[in-house]
């Protein structure tokens, strides 16, 4: 059984058609990267699975069993969790409150250990990422490489078998976003059956963690496969730089 | 004995650790202090009634200050609780004879019931609209409790005359009349103090995170997993709840009546206007601008300006409107409220006292070693 199974998946705003019949899977443990120009419904795909937006036809399944129009967190809880392309802290809080408000969830609360408090745990999941010296700095004094590392702890924080990374690199310099693809290959490892996936523009950081890509183009998956093959496919070099080269 | 001894002792020790060592709150223990002996040192009855009139409003304007400042919903309508609370007590105790100590946790179970109740579809809406709907039930009951019908239940216009007292025993002379009020101060004191231990408590609890991180950003909650609609309703039943007891409180001891004016929209309005002052999201800060609400209002336009200048008729009914001009001033001067800037102030100086030994004040407990 595959981990997530997207089935048709179709979204249109107003006359617009978003997504047009979006089908793809992501076993166990797998890595994939959706790759895309602008305005492709990468960003809308995510919002689907996620349950922020309902499609209008198709199904999304977890794990065989249907989840398509959840509310957001009823789909956090089922094991889905993401990140946002803008991040979105609660900036009143310290950096370890914001953890601990993804804890705090049913899904957050039941992953603690016995005999281990919250803030433990938060703390700790600070550290995976490396934020503890950012600990009880309120989230509106922190920078936003640090915020982006910060949006990865919350979305682990309840210990997702799938994870959505939207534009995990977007505004960081290339040391935090070598340090950021560190710690996605280290998490990668720690927790071998849990899905990730992740939305890019910065295809040459996506290439080298990913096993398999999928493309999308003006709502339509286009081409499929691992990064080699996409990076010679034909299609996606039109999509990309035009045709005729 | 020596286990006596050794809880008073380290009783002690976590008291100079927790008020002593910390200005704001040693500020507010001193504050504490001096209401606690105001009486005894002679205070008049009318400004001792003025401060349990401060003490009752600051419940009510903290119980706001919990679902607006830490939670963003923002409710208009909060004479709503604080009408159902006089009437429910009022009704249970007069037409039914149940004594006051039993009228005023039903009358609260009734209030809770009812946040629960109202707060189940209104929460759905956001911002603005909420305002405007929670307005809208004040209102609405208002003219209810008007209606000729309900005139053998409610009492109609005039409402539901003749409470009883929180003393009964405290009456006849003048002398009893002086220790009442004295009584009823001290006991709204306490009710105060607890209330807002309780709802600071719960703020800075796990569970007041979540409440901030709704304020914060609704759609990241839910990102995060967290179902946002209960803990809305959590604290708008919260809130409700206390903003009841601040209700019952009141009809209880002001001319002991619940009249329809409990439900009026001035009174909806007083704990914006408080909160605002002193300070919104701190939960400490409406108390201090309960406090400066009552003295100018019962004082500086009742007493003191009358005395002074010689003012037309209308100005007794424009009290309200001078001191939101009061406000507005003020909170150009402090945006951030009055409390509020003064803690600021005190942790700056005591930032300065050991800069780099403390993380914010809430957050103490969770403070890591520092690194060598």
């Amino acid at each position: 059984m595959h981990l997530l199974e997207v089935e048709n998946l179709t979204k249109r705003f107003g006359g617009l058609t978003a997504l047009k019949n979006v089908d793809f899977h992501i076993d166990e443990g797998e890595m994939v990267g959706i790759i895309g120009p602008n305005g492709a419904g990468k960003t809308t795909l995510f919002n689907l699975i996620s349950g922020l937006l309902k499609p209008d036809s198709g199904a999304v399944k977890l794990r065989g069993e249907n989840i398509t129009g959840l509310a957001p967190h009823k789909i956090v809880n089922k094991g889905i969790a993401r990140t946002f392309q803008i991040v979105r802290p609660f900036r009143h809080l310290p950096v370890i409150a914001n953890v601990m408000v993804a804890l705090k969830s049913p899904r957050g609360a039941r992953k603690i250990e016995w005999l281990k408090t919250m803030e433990r745990k938060a703390a700790d999941m600070l550290e995976d990422v490396g934020l503890s010296e950012l600990m009880l700095e309120p989230a509106e004094n922190v920078g936003h490489g640090d915020l982006k590392r910060l949006e990865m702890a919350k979305a682990l924080a309840t210990e997702p078998d799938l994870l959505m990374l939207d534009e995990p690199f977007g505004g960081l310099n290339p040391l935090e976003t070598d340090f950021l693809i560190k710690s996605i290959m280290r998490m990668h490892l720690d927790e071998p059956s849990r899905g990730i996936v992740i939305v890019e523009h910065k295809l040459y950081a996506l290439m080298q963690i990913v096993e398999r890509v999928i493309v999308l183009h003006q709502g339509e998956k286009i081409a499929e496969g691992t990064p080699e093959e996409i990076a010679k496919n034909k299609k996606v070099i039109e999509v990309y730089m035009g045709k005729g080269m | 004995m020596r286990l006596v001894k050794s809880y008073l002792r380290r009783a002690y020790s976590s008291f100079v650790a927790h008020v002593f060592d910390v200005p704001p709150r040693f500020m507010a223990f001193l504050l504490f202090l001096t209401l606690l002996v105001l009486p005894l040192a002679g205070l008049d009855t009318y400004y001792l009634s003025m401060l349990t009139y401060a003490n009752v409003i600051a419940i009510f304007a903290v119980s706001w200050d919990l679902l607006v400042g830490r939670t963003g919903q923002i409710s208009l309508g909060h004479a709503l609780f604080f009408g159902i609370g006089g009437y429910a007590t009022g009704f249970l105790s007069k037409n039914l004879g149940i004594p006051i100590w039993v009228t005023i946790p039903l009358a609260v179970l009734v209030g809770c019931l009812t946040a629960f109740l109202i707060g189940f579809p209104c929460l759905r809406v956001k911002g603005p609209y909420l305002a405007l709907i929670t307005m809208a039930f004040p209102l609405i009951v208002w003219r209810v409790i008007k209606w000729v019908p309900l005139y053998p239940l409610f009492g109609g216009e005039r409402g539901i005359i003749g409470l009883p007292s929180f003393f009964p025993a405290l009456s006849g002379s003048i002398v009893a009349m002086n220790a009442r009020v004295q009584a009823e101060y001290y006991l709204t004191l306490l009710v105060l103090f607890v209330c807002s231990v309780i709802i600071y408590k719960i703020a800075n609890s796990r569970t007041g995170i979540v409440f901030m991180s709704i304020l914060d950003d609704e759609l990241a909650s839910k990102a995060c997993g967290i179902n946002v609609t209960k803990y809305k309703l959590m604290s708008f039943t919260i809130s409700g709840l206390f903003a009841t007891l601040a209700g019952c409180m009141f009809a209880h001891l002001f001319g002991r009546t619940a009249t329809p004016s409990m439900f009026e929209l001035t009174l909806s309005f007083i704990p914006v206007v408080v909160t605002f002052l002193g300070g919104i999201g701190t939960i400490y800060g409406p108390i201090v601008g309960a406090y400066v609400y009552a003295i100018v209002d019962r004082y500086f336009l009742t007493i003191l300006v009358p005395k002074l200048v010689d003012v037309p008729p209308w100005f007794q009914h424009a009290k309200l409107l001078i001191f939101i001009f009061i406000v507005l001033l003020l909170i150009i001067k402090w945006p951030r409220g009055v409390a509020r800037f003064t803690t600021d102030r005190l942790e700056d100086l005591e930032e300065a006292r050991d800069l780099d030994e403390r993380g914010p004040r809430i957050w103490k407990r969770y403070k890591t070693r520092k690194k060598k």
